[in-house]
């Protein structure tokens, strides 16, 4: 079966250094695959390229075996992606901002309205029907980035941090739309810092560290008998276990 | 004391870093012409003094209008700096206002008013001691003024009402100086009017001339004028307010009308945006209109076209303003983003340029054909260069949502901007030559020309766009996501330019209308038409063999000053960057 979403050795240099350093991915249909790794460690780097929102260096991505870069209609057609701290059409509100989406995509009007009224509805968004997005808050934000990669029932979700500034009940509520989505052969690739999230939600994860993948597979098999947290700071985390105390603060 | 202190010499730290280096050679050049204007004004005080009041009311309009023009002004240390520190306002004013007389423009407009000091010398020991006092008073004035102004304007941009209006303000004053031979006309007419003397421009030489008053004046001002600016500083930091109204649903059904329903919605509500619509507005009216005042109307026609061409320089940046929103587009790419922002330009445009254009015209009495050409050819070029040079010559901007609170400033590169915007007016003007030329000479046929140009510019330059923005679109992205450019974008040559360049730029293209059009081709026209002795077009007054001669000369000056200024403002590449 051809991969939701195959990443062969991309590459991406800013000026001297290197953020990315030939990353090869392997998302199965229907996996749930957390991304995670320190800050820096280039998953926003890797997950723009993946999508052909950054040009790499070297290397190729694959939508269900649709090239990025040389058939970008077809593979951005299946992609729905949540991009971490970019902007949005800012003076519209969040139900315009998702009919004038709907409408790019091609779709029709009628199914775009019900569309968006129901995914307002259910992260909560429908409260602030007149607010423009540029007065939301930064966990709204969040929340209408997700109804735009969710809006045109595409087959795989990139979202990077989706639960950043979220709250808690929210929180949940996008959860189980993801589950939902996974379990109705929907793939979702996801990253990050909550190690707990991670293990909650995915079934395969891969840990990336300076640009390179530290250890990648079905959760079970990175994480052994340990936490995925143990995992993860010994793959990563310096000979000491990278913890290390400000003196001058405690008292 | 202590603040005032540090922040001043904040500021000379800040710009001891700048002057490093090549801008330090330009920062010399940009004195060197500095005193120069500076000596003029010197010298004024020897021959006249009402013209160096007019001089010193020439100087506080720059102090007024430089900074609102270019984006906000000198904002090495900024209000927001300091929000952190609980400073007290009027201490942060004092403090920040310390800082604003660091640097060269204050010490050239000093220079200037040393023109206060040689006018007292003349009149008498006492004037001349009464004109150290006034001498510092009164650069004071210019510098507060200036401050309250920028942020007068800030403050005026954050509701509609104050946008539009500010826009209509900002649109007549820039007309004005673009048109500035008319008010020296009336002024040759007249001679300088006594109101200058008693502008608060003129009080410092009021003082020196023995109206001792105004020194008092002078110092009360300034009182005043802090107490604004404090309170101006107060506002800047606090938030701008949120709307919560209900909106009109959007009634587009396809891919391309949701393009333009989004980009009307977001010319209607973004105030930045309202502004510069009006600004193009005032400016195309009261520079056709302005000739009246002598009693010429052979201008007032040309009031749609000046409009479009100012509107579309001002929108050149589309891209640009709307930041990384840009993420959409990239992952949208079946639908064609540039037809809808073209058609968008049109819609919000076209009805204004055409209905004010044909009254304008109605007015006159013509020239129709003339007119007729120029409205389609200009709104085709327009419509095809706006998003054309937004993409070519992408000047990052700041993401709306992360903008400081200095409304005007859409970018961190004004430099560029405002080079930007030159190139585009430029542009956008030799995209209707052809159907110009054409209806000089023959008349109606020219209407034909320009509706073909103006319709191959629309879709020539439309294709191009479309087809950079799909093939270089990511490099876009992160040119805007970082603020830097990506390898291989064109880089306008106007952020590296020193400021003396800048100004010699701002010279060219502010002023090479005036020879090319009204001297060049306008007198041309005139003599065609044995139209001798005609107000101020001074080919009309040479002997028949010159006529000509003198307009092509015109023309042909007027076009070297633009080509100057284009070659100055021209995009380059980056050396060293790869495809
Ligand atoms: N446009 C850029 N220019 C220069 N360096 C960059 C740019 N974007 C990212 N980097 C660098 O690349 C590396 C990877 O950044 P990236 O944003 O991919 O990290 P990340 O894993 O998403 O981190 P976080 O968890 O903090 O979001 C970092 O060292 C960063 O400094
Ligand atoms: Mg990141």
């Amino acid at each position: 079966m051809t991969p939701a979403l195959e990443i062969n050795g991309l590459t991406k240099r800013f000026g001297e250094k290197l953020a990315v350093d030939a990353i090869h991915l392997r998302v199965p249909q229907g996996s749930f695959y957390g991304l995670v790794g320190q800050n820096g460690a280039g998953k926003t780097t890797t997950l723009s390229m993946a999508v052909g929102l950054l040009r790499p260096d070297e290397g190729t991505a694959r939508i269900f075996g649709a090239d990025v870069w040389s058939a970008p209609d077809e593979a951005k057609a299946l992609v729905g992606v949540l991009p971490d701290g970019l902007a949005m059409p800012e003076r519209l509100t969040g139900r315009e901002v998702l009919t004038f989406l709907g409408l790019l995509r091609g779709m029709p009007r009628d199914e775009v309205l019900r569309r968006a009224d129901e995914l307002l509805d259910v992260l909560e968004l429908s409260g602030a029907g007149g607010t423009l997005v540029i007065e939301y808050s930064t966990g709204m934000r969040k929340k209408i980035g997700l109804a735009t990669a969710l809006l045109h029932a595409p087959r795989l979700l990139v979202l990077d941090e989706p639960f950043e500034a979220v709250d808690p009940v929210s929180a949940a509520t996008i959860k189980t739309i993801l589950r939902g989505f996974v379990r109705g052969g929907g793939s979702i690739v996801l990253s990050s810092h909550v190690m707990a999230l991670v293990e909650q939600l995915c079934d395969h994860v891969a840990v990336v560290d300076a640009g390179r993948v530290a250890a990648a597979g079905p959760l079970d098999e990175v994480r052994g008998s340990r936490s995925l947290e143990d995992t993860f700071v010994a793959l990563v985390g310096g000979e000491d276990g990278g913890v290390k105390e400000l003196s001058w603060l405690s008292r | 004391m202590a603040v005032a202190l540090t922040m001043a010499a904040m500021k000379v730290a800040a710009l001891c870093h700048a002057l490093r280096g090549e801008r330090a050679q330009s920062a010399g050049l940009g004195a060197v012409l500095g005193i120069v204007l500076a000596g003029g004004t010197i010298y004024l005080a020897v021959r006249d003094l009402d013209l160096l009041a007019a001089a010193y009311a020439v100087w506080l309009l720059g102090w007024l209008l430089g900074p609102v023009f270019m984006g906000g002004g000198d904002e090495t240390l900024r209000p927001e700096y300091f929000t952190l520190l609980g400073l007290p306002p009027r201490r942060l004013a004092v403090g920040l206002l310390a800082a604003a007389f660091v640097g060269l423009p204050p010490l050239v407009s000093l220079t200037a008013l040393l023109g206060l000091v040689v006018a007292g010398a003349r009149l008498g020991p006492v004037a001349a001691l009464v004109a150290v006092p006034a001498m510092l008073l009164q650069l004071a004035v210019f510098v507060l003024l200036s401050k309250v102004a920028v942020g007068l304007v800030g403050l005026a941009l954050r509701s509609r009402l104050g946008a539009i209006s500010t826009g209509v303000l900002n649109g007549a004053i820039l007309a004005g100086l673009g048109q500035i031979w008319v008010v020296f006309l009336a002024l040759g007419q007249t001679g300088v009017p006594p109101l200058v003397r008693y502008l608060p421009s003129g009080w410092g030489l009021l003082a020196v001339r023995g109206s001792w008053w105004a020194l008092g004046a002078l110092a009360g001002l300034i009182a005043l004028l802090l107490l604004a600016w404090a309170a101006l500083l107060r506002l800047r930091v606090g938030a701008s307010r949120a709307s919560g109204r209900a909106r009109r649903p959007f009634l587009a059904r396809t891919a391309d009308g949701a393009i333009v329903a989004k980009e009307l919605r977001t010319s209607s509500r973004d105030l930045v945006r309202n502004y510069q619509f009006t600004f193009a507005f005032a400016y195309g009216v009261c520079f056709a209109a302005s000739p009246l005042l002598v009693g010429w109307n052979g201008m007032l026609p040309y009031a749609g076209p000046v409009f479009i061409v100012m509107a579309g320089a001002m929108a050149a940046n589309v891209y640009g303003t709307d930041g990384t929103a840009l993420w959409l587009t990239l992952m949208t790419p079946a639908a064609s983003d540039v037809r809808g922002r073209q058609l968008a330009w049109l819609a919000t445009h076209a009805p204004v340029a055409v209905l004010l254009t044909v009254v304008c015209t109605a007015v006159t009495g013509g020239p129709w054909p003339l007119i007729l050409a120029l409205l389609p050819a200009l709104l085709g070029g327009a419509a095809g260069l706006v998003p054309l040079i937004s993409v070519y010559g992408l000047v990052p901007g700041t993401d709306p949502h992360k903008r400081a609170n200095n409304p005007l400033r859409t970018s961190e590169d004004e430099g560029s901007l405002t080079g930007q915007a030159y190139l585009a007016l430029a542009l956008i003007v030799a995209t209707a030559l052809p159907a110009g030329f054409v209806a000089i000479r023959f008349g109606w046929a020219g209407v034909v020309v320009g509706i073909v140009t103006g319709a191959l510019c629309w879709w020539g330059f439309g294709r191009l766009a479309s087809a950079r923005l799909r093939e270089r679109g990511p490099e876009l992205l992160s040119t805007m996501r970082t603020g830097r450019k990506a390898g291989g974008t064109v880089q306008s040559r106007f952020t590296e330019l020193s400021k003396p360049r800048k100004a010699v730029a701002w010279w060219c293209f502010g002023f090479a209308a005036i020879p090319l059009i009204p001297q060049g081709i306008l007198a041309a026209v005139f003599v065609s038409r044995d139209m001798l002795h005609h107000t101020w077009f001074l080919a009309t007054y040479m002997p028949p063999g010159l006529r000509y001669p003198v307009a092509l000369g015109f023309v042909v000056l007027g076009l070297a000053m633009y080509a100057l200024g284009t070659w100055i403002v021209l995009p380059s590449r980056q050396p060293g960057t790869v495809e």
